[in-house]
């Protein structure tokens, strides 16, 4: 176990540069996620911290050893690849022990550790098979087998479940998160996918263009984005924006959206007549007979709850509430935005305010 | 709808098979003194067992094949390693270096003929300045031995290049990634993961390589014409001398049916011991 450091890191390809400057601190034992959507950078940080890809600038340390210069496999890491990386020509068996078995360890040793590895992800009885006689969710637990074998200082994941179907990759999230619970070996995780993120992460990087958008506890993120563009990756379904302005009335302040919408704005602390992007989540709008007219366009009931998308004044904007609702589309609704849960952003930098 | 292959089997394939095997049970020398088809049942079959020509052809072909496509595999594999890598030109070579492919046998036989012929050949020429090496291989078996063996690897390799670069193109790169973040160094990863992962290319190459090698004729008839005595004096050359000039056309037709099946049970035993004993292989 050991923690990481990631300081400056700068990666360019020739004359492109696609990382700028991150800093990450990942505490021993801490599951990390990165993510953010594709071409951000995120892989290409992992890669780094795996010694796969060289770094153009900046410090990678890992156990408070610099490993800029180490090999991959002098840095005591193991890693999960997207689509597994298994060896076609080995069996699970072979597959997992091919670390051990290269080391030079006693075939005992190795026949030992893969049988505990086996038994904590339930690959007993698949040892003897060859990798395309496997499903696709044996496959990513043989490929995290592997890793587990290893017992390394840090467990690297690269989109892992990116490949399985949606029930699979629900189960395996929870698989993962026993892993981690059980063995406490510090991970670090790629993602594009923001659920992921939120369920299974102790602390989330949020990452666009090469830099670090924000970096916090899953909640943290949730409750309090930095700016719009970790309001709107965070969360499912996405947060709505409304384009306006801020005003007052009655000596309290309001927002104008730019088609003439007025909305509660809470206590935020910006000047009257500054252009700003209003933010509120789906699941913080409720349908209340005191609320704001608003025509619905679409209704998406998923049996638990109901996802209702509808015109408020000229903006678009979509509510999850639990009730089931009898409205049609095209009829009208009551929407009531909770005004503490509002986030008001700079509409020129996008920075909360 | 098979109709058509069948058809072309039938005619190129299965009919001048059954034919051979039909002459080959016969003593049949058109321009002999006799010229007409005699049974002569297993009579060629059993000439051939004491036939001690036919058997230093057998020697000398697997010695040949062997040094060949061995030779051929080895340097094949290195260069498509190189043609892997990033160099300047590398468009260029892999393009130049396909260029014997596209040669017929009977012209580069020719060119090594014209380029080792004594007193006019640039390769003895420089063998001599050089070296003070005199190089005659119309004297010197052992040279003319490697001069044909030199020559195959020459026209042949490029093949082996393209079918082994194809192959290490289209492997996956994360199980790489995983060998080096395994521990594995640069030898453990050629052994454990690359070759295991190119095998089933590396064996078709092995067997189209093989096949060709024990029938080559007409670039070692050119080269050495088989000689000097009967050093070269391969397979494929063997029977046609038996079948064109000595026109012993029962003869030439047995010695062809054990040849085939002489390429068959040694192509049949490189698979036993290359690809089925893999597959039986567990290991627990």
């Amino acid at each position: 176990m050991a923690q990481v450091t990631v300081r400056n890191i700068v990666k360019r390809y020739g004359s492109v540069q696609v990382i700028h400057g991150v800093n990450v601190d990942i505490a021993d034992g801490e599951f990390v996620i990165l993510v953010g959507p594709s071409g951000c950078g995120k892989s290409t940080l992992l890669r780094m911290i795996a010694g796969l890809e060289p770094i153009s600038d900046g410090e990678i340390s890992i156990g408070g050893r610099v490993v800029n210069d180490v090999l991959p496999k002098d840095r005591d890491i193991a890693m999960v690849f997207q689509n597994y990386a298994l060896y076609p020509h080995k069996n699970v068996a072979d597959n997992m022990g091919f670390s051990l078995k290269i080391k030079g360890r006693p075939k005992a040793e190795i026949d030992a550790k893969v049988k505990k590895a086996a038994e904590i992800l339930d690959l007993g009885k698949l040892l003897d098979r060859f990798p395309k006689q496997l499903s696709g969710g044996q496959r990513q637990r043989v490929a995290m087998g592997r890793a587990i074998v290893r017992d390394p200082q840090v467990f690297l994941f690269d989109e892992p479940l990116s490949n399985l179907d949606a029930k699979l990759r629900v189960a395996m999230r929870v698989e993962i998160k026993e892993l981690h619970q059980r063995l406490g070996t510090t991970i670090v995780y790629v993602t594009h996918d923001q659920i992921e993120a939120m369920t299974m992460a102790d602390k989330i990087v949020v990452m666009r263009d090469g830099k670090v958008e924000q970096i916090g506890a899953p909640l943290n993120l949730y409750d309090n984005p930095g700016n719009v563009f970790v309001a709107g990756f965070i969360g499912s379904p996405a947060m709505n924006f409304i384009k306006g302005s801020i005003d007052s009335k009655d000596g309290e302040q309001i927002f104008v959206s730019d088609t003439g919408t007025v909305l509660p704005a809470g206590g935020v602390k910006a000047q009257g007549g500054q252009q700003v992007i209003y933010g509120i989540r789906p699941e913080h709008i409720d349908i209340t007979p005191d609320g704001l007219p608003a025509t619905v366009s679409v209704l998406e009931p998923t049996g638990s709850e109901t996802q209702v998308f509808a015109k408020l004044g000229g903006d678009a904007i979509d509510a999850i509430v639990k009730d089931r609702l009898t409205v049609r589309p095209g009829e009208e609704v009551r929407l009531r935005i909770d005004p503490r849960r509002v986030h008001i952003f700079d509409r020129r930098s996008g920075a909360r305010l | 709808m098979l109709a058509p292959t069948i058809a072309i089997l039938g005619i190129f394939g299965i009919v001048p098979f059954l034919y051979v095997l039909y002459v080959a049970f016969h003593q049949w020398n058109p321009f002999g003194a006799n010229p007409y088809m005699i049974y002569n049942g297993a009579g060629n079959f059993r000439r051939l067992v004491f036939d001690s020509e036919f058997l230093t052809s057998i020697a000398f072909t697997l010695k040949f094949a062997f040094f060949a496509v061995f030779s051929e595999v080895i340097l094949g594999y290195l260069l498509a390693q190189l043609f892997m890598r990033e160099f300047p030109g590398r468009a260029f070579f892999r393009t130049i270096h396909t260029l014997p492919l596209i040669v017929a046998p009977i012209v580069v036989g020719s060119v090594w003929r014209l380029m080792t012929t004594p007193s006019i050949g640039i390769i003895p020429y420089l063998l001599k300045s050089w070296f003070g090496y005199d190089l005659n291989i119309g004297r010197d078996a052992t040279m003319a031995f490697a001069l044909t063996v030199i020559m195959d690897i020459w026209h042949w390799t490029p093949l082996v290049t393209l079918t082994l670069l194809a192959a290490l193109v289209s492997l996956p790169k994360e199980p790489f990634e995983q060998a080096q973040i395994d521990g594995a160094n640069r030898w453990q990863i050629f052994w454990h993961v690359t070759l295991p992962m190119i095998r089933p290319a590396i064996l078709a190459t092995v067997f189209i390589r093989l096949m060709d090698a024990l029938r080559t004729v007409d670039e070692v008839w050119m080269l050495t014409g088989g000689g000097p005595g009967a050093a070269t004096r391969y397979l494929g050359l063997h029977i046609w001398k038996i079948v064109f000039p000595k026109t012993d056309y029962g003869y030439g037709s047995a010695t062809s049916i054990i040849v085939l099946y002489l390429t068959l049970v040694m192509c049949w035993l490189l698979y036993v011991a290359l690809v089925a004993r893999r597959g039986q292989r567990r290991t627990p």
